[in-house]
């Protein structure tokens, strides 16, 4: 890196330049997203581990590998939650739309993944693979209880897509994560709203707790 | 860039979608437009390490000229909001503004002089609380639209970042407007901002 400062600072030619400019480049974009992980996973110990995840993904394919295990999560949590028969017609409807939502992200980050050659992670399989996200599904007794640990879930996913925005490299995986990451606060106004609380309590919705 | 008339034109509105992300006409940046347009990679500026820097500039600037109008439109709405849905618009409004503080701060931080709140705004004749509502969910779609359209062109991370941040916030802004329309809170699973 000095090296190339000095190179830079006497006569190089612009082809030397561009190469120092596009490693100059890599290097703060490596160095913003480390510092982001770190500061993150500090303020919410609770949802360090997907958090953690998430910043030890290198490259458009493993951080896509793991959107969709944190999507695919999510299907399962909300199927599992359906299948408890907690829950009113009307926050039925409300689950099942959100679980369909997170089908559909998982679908469209799985061709991406598989666009770039890669092979899709495995299926999460119980509670256990929630479990790795945010714990607590096991505990879920009422319907009170179902929208705080959605809420949970959305927010540790809106943290992960936050965070990835510092590293993805190509133009419409960004701006496919973006558009997820649109779709997940959308579903975190609904279940505030479901729980009684402000449903617009961020002007930056970051998945911050 | 003419802000004035665009939400009720179309192709206005689509042209400007376009030339939200970079306007500046150096070499570099028709690069950074080549390199988007493909849609392949966020962009490698081939030229001095200050141009990155000028881009995303005007790539926060053209987001800081539509935060400042909605500011402004949710102020000229405030007036026919009535009870639950004036708190709402003062919520909505407040968030607003704090993107705009947010935005001009990285301008700066960037080296550059955030764009100021034009003296007028030729907006239509907002007649009711459904109509406020109505043409505010068309400010907050057409900002997500330009977002999304400038991220992959923003080279800093942090930025790309703050920028998710406040798309995923316009986008709940949409769920609570679509609610306060009696319509669907939650239309689709990808907010793209193009569709409500």
């Amino acid at each position: 890196m000095t090296q190339r400062v000095v190179i830079a600072d006497g006569d190089a030619g612009t082809a030397e330049i561009a190469a120092f400019e596009r490693d100059r480049r890599e290097l703060l974009r490596r160095g913003f997203a480390l510092g982001g992980a770190a500061i993150a996973a500090s303020s919410v110990p609770l949802l360090l581990s997907v958090r953690n995840a998430f910043a030890r993904a290198t490259g458009d394919a493993a951080i896509l590998e793991r959107a969709i295990n944190l999507e695919q999560v999510a299907v399962l949590a909300y199927d599992t939650a359906l299948g408890r028969g907690l829950l009113s017609p009307a926050l039925r409807r409300i689950v099942r739309r959100l679980r369909d939502h997170e089908q559909e992200h998982a679908e469209a980050l799985t061709t991406a993944l598989t666009d770039l050659g890669a092979t899709p992670p495995a299926a999460p399989k119980g509670v256990g693979d929630v479990d790795k996200v945010v714990k607590g599904l096991r505990d879920v007794k009422t319907q009170a209880d179902l929208v705080n640990f959605a809420i949970e879930l959305e927010t540790a996913t809106v943290a992960a897509y936050h965070e990835a925005h510092a590293e993805l490299v190509e133009a419409r995986l960004l701006q496919t994560a973006a558009s997820i990451m649109g779709s997940e606060g959308q579903h975190l106004v609904v279940l505030r709203s479901a729980a009684g609380r402000d449903p617009l309590p961020f002007a930056f919705e970051t998945g911050a707790a | 860039m003419d802000i004035d008339g665009f939400l009720r034109d179309p192709q206005s509105r689509r042209r400007f979608l376009h030339r939200s992300g970079v306007i500046v006409g150096a070499a570099g940046s028709a690069t950074l437009l080549a390199a988007c347009a493909d849609g392949t990679t966020t962009p490698n500026v081939m030229t001095g390490p200050d141009e990155s820097d000028q881009a995303d500039v005007e790539i926060l600037n053209g987001a800081l000229d539509l935060e400042l109008m909605a500011v402004a439109a949710y102020k000229a709405g405030a007036g026919r909001l009535r009870g639950s849905l004036l708190e709402v618009g003062k919520k909505l409004l407040e968030q607003e503004q704090e993107h705009v503080d947010a935005l001009a701060s990285a301008i700066k931080d960037a080296g550059g002089t955030p764009n100021r709140a034009k003296s007028s705004y030729d907006f239509p004749e907002l007649r009711s609380q459904s109509e406020v509502l109505r043409f505010a969910l068309d400010l907050e779609n057409t900002a997500i639209a330009a977002y999304i359209d400038a991220l992959p062109k923003l080279s800093q991370g942090d930025l790309r970042a703050t920028a998710a941040g406040i798309i995923a916030n316009e986008a709940e802004h949409v769920t609570v407007l679509l609610d306060a329309l009696g319509r669907d809170p939650l239309p689709a699973a990808f907010v793209t901002g193009k569709a409500s």
